[in-house]
């Protein structure tokens, strides 16, 4: 059921083959990747191609924002850095509100996609979100 | 090149809910700055006003003629300016470059801001980014370094918290700031956890208020015994280098580096700064940036007072954004205004003696872990 629900936004992630990955550019010419997504890479300007930018990584950073939430996330929710073990990004993400208490820097996660708030038009939909791996 | 000089200063007091409108706020300040350098509207040469939520409150586009011409400054150039958290410093920033380049020899910029509105939430960097779509808040983005801070450096959030202590006691000591009642160490860690961990008291407030300044060549301020050159302005952007180092910021760096080469001075050379504690992390963070200490020791300075009213480089003496208070667009001018009247000895009770070099640093904006802007200014007289 949660299939039928939309993105938050088209295009930050995807279905692979053991789960969803974070989807960014390539630059065609210098081979950077780049998180968010964009259509030239801002040191060539060359045209950039999507790329999938991988689903594993380490939180460098994170914090529980208690503030009321924004976008109809639960409270309190929680995000962070991760640094991605594929391309060596270090990309701004929701981490799982359910790790609230054990969030720790340097814990490996994987990405996940769920339902999670509400898109801008105020309606249930899909967002990507780091999860602590199976131990 | 001309030198550029600041000869007149003026600026509400910052609070919440002042009776004033945008404009009232705006009037005060600029009229205050005109008299105290001595001058009629007819001497301005260029006008700048610096506006973060205005239009996006009220609808109302240019404000600033419409300011500025209520107070007599009409037919020369006036812009509009918006950098977020550093427009007001943008504005200066603006005019300097104005006077530099021989474009007029005097300037008057304002920066006001009235957020006493209902329903103004947490401010967010712009809608259409994917960040915002991902949760990001102003308090999450400083509270993602401060966790890394503390991580890296084996600080503790007491440590942090010591600059609100800090800020708060200088805030006291100034008639115009919004928060004047001392707080201590236990009651900025008891305060709610905003975004973990920063707890309220750790978080600037929202204020109504406005600031302005007079600019001037040297040609003009040459009379002025007050007079405090500007010796560097700086302005530069974000790099959104990624990975980014939240603890070691780069743009920060950049910045300080750039105003110390301009001024031909280095952070051993200053009396006393003001810079963009929007957190208690930021001026940790703006002050390593700065030089004024090694990475990871920006904390201590707080701890041990070197930051201080009679320390080694007293840091945010008029309260910073964390008490003095926050209105977007008037805390760059407010801030130099602060260092202006450091170095004319007008300090009143919060003086820092013999004070001659000042520095004025703000940030706006926040992208990809990164600032959209960054201000630094070096003063002397
Ligand atoms: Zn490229």
């Amino acid at each position: 059921m949660t299939a039928e629900l939309p993105p938050f936004v088209p295009g930050v992630f995807q279905a692979g083959a053991s789960g969803p990955v974070l989807l960014g550019s390539r630059c065609g010419s210098c081979q950077q990747h780049f998180f968010p997504a964009c259509e030239l890479c801002p040191d060539c300007l060359s045209a950039t191609s999507t790329a999938e930018l991988g689903a594993h990584g380490r939180i460098y950073s994170h914090t529980v924002v208690r503030t009321k939430p924004p976008l109809g996330l639960p409270a309190p929710y929680a995000v962070g850095y991760v640094d991605l073990d594929d391309c060596g990004l270090r990309v701004f993400a929701l981490l799982d509100p359910a790790l609230v208490g054990r969030l720790q820097i340097g814990l490996p996660v994987r990405l996940a996609v769920a339902p999670l708030g509400t898109d801008q038009h105020g309606q249930p939909c899909l967002r990507p979100y780091f999860t602590a791996e199976p131990a | 090149m001309n030198d550029v000089y600041v000869i007149g200063v003026g600026m509400t007091p910052f609070r919440r809910a002042a009776r004033e409108d945008l404009a009232g706020l705006g009037r005060i300040a600029a009229l205050e700055a005109l008299r105290d350098a001595g001058l009629t509207p007819a001497a301005i040469g260029g006008g700048y006003f610096a506006n973060v939520l205005g239009p996006q409150l009220t609808g109302e586009v240019t404000a600033g003629q419409f300011v500025l011409a209520s107070i007599g400054v009409r037919r020369v150039p006036i812009v509009n300016v918006e950098n977020a958290c550093s427009s007001g410093s943008t504005a200066l920033w603006l005019a300097v470059n104005g006077i530099r380049a021989g474009e007029f020899d005097v300037a008057l910029v304002l920066g006001a801001e009235k957020m006493s509105v209902p329903g103004l939430g947490l401010l967010r960097g712009g809608s259409e980014e994917l960040e915002t779509q991902l949760g990001m808040v102003m308090p999450a983005s400083f509270a993602l370094r401060a966790a890394r801070y503390l991580h890296e450096f084996e600080v503790t959030p007491a440590a942090l918290a010591q600059v609100a202590v800090k800020n708060r006691r200088h805030a006291a000591l100034n008639p115009l700031a919004q928060f004047r009642e001392p707080v201590t160490l236990a009651q900025v860690l008891d305060s709610p956890l905003i975004a973990d961990p920063i707890t309220r008291l750790q978080c600037c407030p929202t204020a109504d208020g406005a600031a302005a300044a007079v600019l001037a060549s040297g040609r003009v301020a040459r009379a002025d015994r007050r007079a405090v050159r500007v010796d560097a302005a700086v302005l530069c952007t974000g790099s959104y280098q990624n990975p980014t180092d939240l603890v070691r910021w780069e743009t920060d760096r950049r910045g300080s580096r750039m105003a110390y080469e301009r001024a031909g001075i280095g952070p051993e050379d200053l009396d006393v700064v003001e810079c963009h504690d929007a957190f208690t992390i930021a001026e940790v963070l703006h002050t390593e940036a700065l030089g004024l200490c090694g990475p990871g020791e920006g904390a201590r300075l707080a701890v041990e007072g070197a930051t201080a009213l009679g320390g080694r480089i007293p840091v945010n003496v008029s309260g910073g954004l964390l008490s003095r208070g926050h209105p977007l667009g008037a805390t760059g001018c407010a801030q130099l205004i602060e260092i202006v009247q450091q170095l004319r000895g007008a300090g009143g009770a919060r003086q820092v003696e013999g004070a001659r070099v000042g520095l004025a640093q703000c940030m706006g904006g926040d992208q990809s872990g990164d600032a959209k802007s960054c201000t630094v200014f070096v003063a002397s007289r």
